[in-house]
């Protein structure tokens, strides 16, 4: 027992001494690209629950929706990202993605059947705006596909983990769970829409 | 014997923890050019996208459109990398992101692309390829050896690419299976990301 000790702390000295520095440029090149891209969309609470949100609509609607919603959702993400990216004025985007939560979330709470492409038209106007604030809040020195990729399979996995919740509603007692979710959605979307125009600091 | 796994954790974390940059000192071995080739385009993030991207296009058009592919990819590789000197202050970013836009899409519509098309897109997407690792060649870099290791990699890359995806589509009978539905959706999402690259690269 008593020479183990000085082996470790030889070990461990030796270790510490040998390791290389850690090269912290956080935004910079293909992993700070792939990194940003990654977390942008999962930071932010009012952009994670309103993907989210979309995934259990979706699947609450059925049929067409839930295989057309995850082939043509990140194509207008992109669309807005583009915008973003060039720096194109949209109205109050701040105020838009709080009421994309709120509207989306009412929709889930309440179970509303809209015909598949005004449901796609009410997505796909918010998806714009979503992706407009992604693409103006890009870090200059990141790796462009490596953001492109991390920030596509971040809004796609959210909104497959929102088909997979959808997927509750085959069960009663699911659907009432998913309806109190999307209430909640609502709720976290009415706070972000009292910040956006002013009322809570 | 209670201490070995002790002592081989201990090796283990002096290993890692004191890696250094390799220096890679294979490129100076008779056949060193060879494994550059071989491995360059692997850890060039466009490379990987849209080569992924062709494969599965020509894996979901069918075995029989899709061998087609098998030769053409791999000489349309050595075709941009015999251009590269032409194309040596050209970045290839836009053409990559188009190629990328243009593949998400046809494969998120599962468009049925006729043979010929299929063939000149993958002979375009190699040609780009092809160039933009020939750009990075050094003076003393052997070219043959270069050009057989990038070929071998090519061919490689995309009949895997296309056997995966036909071998994962041949249960999906209806439009609506999931498994087409997967493939169309990861289609739809290298679009998005072409699309956003595009704009980061014309902003840029």
């Amino acid at each position: 027992m008593s020479l183990h000790v000085p082996r470790v702390l030889t070990a461990a000295i030796a270790s510490f001494a040998l390791t290389q520095p850690a090269l912290a440029h956080e935004q910079a090149g293909v992993a700070g690209g792939l990194v940003s891209g990654l977390l942008h969309p999962i930071t932010g609470i009012d952009h994670l629950i309103a993907m989210v949100a979309v995934g259990i609509w979706g699947a609450q609607l059925g049929a067409p929706a839930i295989w057309i919603l995850p082939i043509t959702f990140p194509l207008v993400m992109a669309v807005g990202g583009v915008l973003g990216v060039l720096h194109v004025p949209l109205p109050m985007p701040e105020v838009m993605i709080a009421l994309s939560a709120v509207i989306l979330g009412v929709a889930v709470a309440a179970r509303l059947r809209l015909p598949s492409a005004a449901a796609a038209l009410v997505v796909a106007i918010f998806a714009i705006f979503h992706g407009h604030a992604h693409g103006a809040e890009l870090p200059r020195a990141a790796n462009a596909l490596a953001y492109g990729i991390g920030f596509v399979t971040a809004t796609g996995l959210l909104h497959l983990c929102g088909i997979a919740i959808g997927t509750l509603t085959r069960w009663p007692a699911g659907e009432r769970v998913i309806q109190g979710l999307g209430a909640g959605i609502a709720g976290i979307g009415c706070y972000f829409l009292a910040q956006g125009l002013g009322a809570v600091a | 014997m209670k201490l070995k796994p002790v002592r081989a954790l201990m090796a283990a974390a002096i290993l890692l923890t004191g890696t250094s940059a390799a220096d890679a000192h294979i490129v100076a071995a008779r056949l060193g050019d060879f494994y550059m080739g071989a491995s360059h385009p692997l850890t060039d993030l466009q490379d990987v996208v849209l080569w992924i991207a062709t494969g599965m296009l020509a894996g979901t058009l069918g075995a029989s459109k899709g061998r087609w592919l098998i030769p053409v990819f791999p000489i349309g590789l050595l075709v941009g990398l015999s251009l590269a000197p032409v194309f040596a202050t050209v970045s290839t970013q836009l053409a990559d992101a188009t190629m990328m836009l243009a593949i998400g899409m046809l494969l998120a519509a599962a468009a049925q692309v006729p043979t010929l098309v299929l063939c000149a897109i993958a002979f375009a997407v190699a040609v780009i390829r092809g160039a933009a690792n020939g750009a990075e060649l050094g003076p003393e870099t052997d070219r043959l050896l270069f050009a057989a290791g990038l070929a071998c990699v090519g061919y490689g890359a995309i009949t895997l690419t296309m056997a995966l995806t036909v071998l994962f589509k041949r249960n999906a009978d209806s439009v609506t299976s999931w498994r087409a539905i997967a493939v169309r959706a990861l289609g739809g999402w290298i679009a998005a990301i072409g699309l956003m690259m595009a704009s980061l690269v014309l902003a840029s």
